[in-house]
């Protein structure tokens, strides 16, 4: 019991919660309001975490720029997926989504002369003689931001503690812009596109670019996502962008209530906590069974205590439960 | 001076093996009230699919003031002034009756990711609209309920709903699919006034479809009537009860005995 009690797990807690909130962001944007079924929303953090640790370590390029780059790949990931598939029906795009992050994670896979393959960043070829190392630009900005905290609060101020600010941060900044966004006609459009396509475009409304657009924004997101990924692992592996990855963000927008953005911050730091706390449940009754079976029953809490919430309140968090039932 | 506003020439589709329209032709006079009836299955509501570009017809032409629309997007042809309702009304039942009725707006700068940066013309065209809005929904009578999920209207309010969120959208011509059918008297009456109201002071050109021709009787300037995807009669309303052929289209054609 002694690690729950100590402040840097929560902050490690904070910090994976952070940028899973980020990452059930984009899915908000894309099926909160667009209605569209994303399942390979971890590819579009595959390819802006990858593109920028290549960037930097085999390309010396400036970390901000690499970051910048990392992002605007995933953007223009959503964009090729959106191109190809949107314009069928709705469960087509679904399907071909999770194709798309799989055909990413083993491209990425297979690369062993770009992206270091199986053996993941630490294999990619560096500049020179430097250390495949993505983070050093992003660690001294820490350290810097870690040197004028320390003396206001104390020990508590370590990298992780300064991560945790930095994504917060980030994840409050792009609630406050998603949640304007959310408040213009385009994401009313959007949201009609969700129940009905002929209406809409009845109306003069070119459905199409709308939800194209609601995917390239969601990629972005997921994008910025990636990048703090990267930063916070500090070495990526193909095995960090598996499908399950994008379902955890499901089940941060279904905890939140997907319609609206409100409750995410919430169901994140929820989620964070089901993933990373429940394996403190060393008390009776789990103590019955030893460590191994525990990590099972944790995982199978987090499915019960799900269902559980899903019976009792479907709309999530904060969400309003009439905008889910009306037929 | 040409007065046509809309030309469908000889315009054919088929589905699968049914021709549901069979060669179509028809014009639509400018300001005028025209109603197309016909029996089910005569192809009515294909004939308003392909005008308002939801399916491309197989041959065939179809004139909008003059220019060909029969390969243009729906959206397209929106923004080119013909708006349409749909049969048995369609509204967004998650939006509030409001939203459903602003989301008629055309070129609404918000509409546009890029002028998220330009808030000033976004509220300025939003709230002219909410005005309008709320303008539309006194008219029709559901004002209290503006604030509400179109999802819980009845039949009858999703109907003036779907009329109020096409004239929202300032159209040339309006395309009404059986705007009456399943609609209690009082709310037929209420209809009809809101229809002449327009007609008188926007100058608006309808299209409608109906399945008797008794509703549509004293508001059309014309009829035509169609059945097995063809135009079987087009002329005046009075006209049209001692057309042998709509007789036979819905009574049936009596078999030669020998």
């Amino acid at each position: 019991m002694s690690a729950i009690m100590q402040p840097g797990f929560w902050i490690f807690i904070l910090t994976m919660s952070g940028i899973y909130g980020i990452f059930g962001l984009g899915l908000q944007v894309q099926y909160g309001v667009g209605g569209i079924l994303n399942f390979g929303h971890v590819g579009m953090m595959a390819l802006s975490s990858y593109t920028m640790a290549i960037l930097v370590i085999s390309h010396g390029v400036n970390f901000w720029i690499a970051a910048a780059a990392g992002v605007a790949v995933a953007a223009l990931g959503g964009a090729f997926l959106g191109l190809t598939t949107l314009r069928l029906r709705g469960d087509y795009f679904s399907i071909v989504s999770i194709a798309f992050s799989e055909i990413v994670r083993y491209v990425i896979f297979n690369s062993d002369n770009i992206t270091g393959g199986t053996q993941g960043s630490l294999a990619i070829p560096p500049l020179g003689d430097n250390y495949p190392s993505y983070t050093d630009a992003w660690d001294s900005i820490l350290r810097h931001v870690q040197d004028f905290l320390q003396p206001i609060f104390g020990d508590i101020v370590d990298r992780e503690f300064v991560m945790a600010i930095f994504i917060w941060a980030t994840l409050g900044i792009l609630l406050l812009i998603i949640s304007r966004v959310e408040r213009t006609s385009w994401a009313r459009v959007l949201r009609a596109t969700r129940e009905d396509d002929e209406v809409p475009a009845a109306l003069g409304k070119n459905v199409f670019r709308f939800r194209l657009q609601a995917v390239i924004i969601g990629s972005i997101i997921g994008g910025i996502a990636g990048i703090y990924w990267a930063l916070e692992s500090s070495l990526l592996s193909p095995e960090d962008f598996l499908t399950v990855v994008t379902f955890y963000g499901w089940m941060i927008l279904i905890l939140s209530g997907a319609t609206k953005v409100k409750g995410l911050p919430l169901a994140a730091i929820f989620f964070g906590f089901l993933y990373g706390g429940t394996r403190f449940f060393t008390f009776f009754p789990f103590s019955l069974v030893d460590s191994a079976q525990r990590a099972y029953i944790r995982i199978m809490i987090i499915g019960v205590v799900l269902i559980i919430l899903m019976m009792k309140r479907p709309q999530g968090i904060f969400g309003k439960r009439q905008e889910m039932v009306l037929e | 001076m040409n007065n046509l506003i809309l030309e469908v020439n000889d315009v054919a589709i088929s589905f699968g093996g049914v021709r549901a329209v069979n060669g179509a032709t028809l014009n639509v006079h400018v300001d005028s009230v025209t109603s197309v009836i016909g029996p089910n299955g005569a192809g009515k509501t294909t004939l308003f699919n392909l005008i308002s570009g939801a399916i491309k017809p197989d041959s065939g032409t179809i004139l909008f003031q003059g220019m060909e629309i029969q390969n243009l997007l729906p959206h397209k042809i929106a923004d080119r002034g013909i708006i349409r309702t749909f049969q048995g009304a369609k509204v967004i039942k998650r939006l509030s009756v409001l939203e459903n009725l602003m989301l008629g707006g055309q070129d609404n700068p918000g509409d546009r990711l890029t002028n998220f940066f330009n808030p000033k013309a976004r509220r300025a065209y939003e709230s002219a609209s909410r005005d309008r809005a709320m303008e539309l929904l006194q008219q029709i009578g559901i004002e209290r309920f503006a604030n509400e999920y179109a999802g819980i209207l009845s039949g009858g309010q999703r109907k003036l709903l779907d009329l109020a969120r096409a004239l929202m959208a300032n159209p040339t011509m309006l395309l009404l699919d059986e705007p009456f059918a399943g609609v209690n008297p009082t709310l037929v009456e209420k209809l009809l006034e809101v229809l002449q109201d327009l007609r008188t002071k926007h100058h608006l050109t309808f299209l409608l479809i109906e399945h008797d021709l008794e509703t549509v009787m004293n508001i059309s300037d014309r009829v035509i009537v169609m059945a097995e995807g063809k135009v079987i009669a087009d002329g005046e309303p009075s006209s049209i009860y001692e057309n042998q052929a709509v007789i036979d289209a819905y009574l049936g054609t009596r078999k030669a005995t020998s």
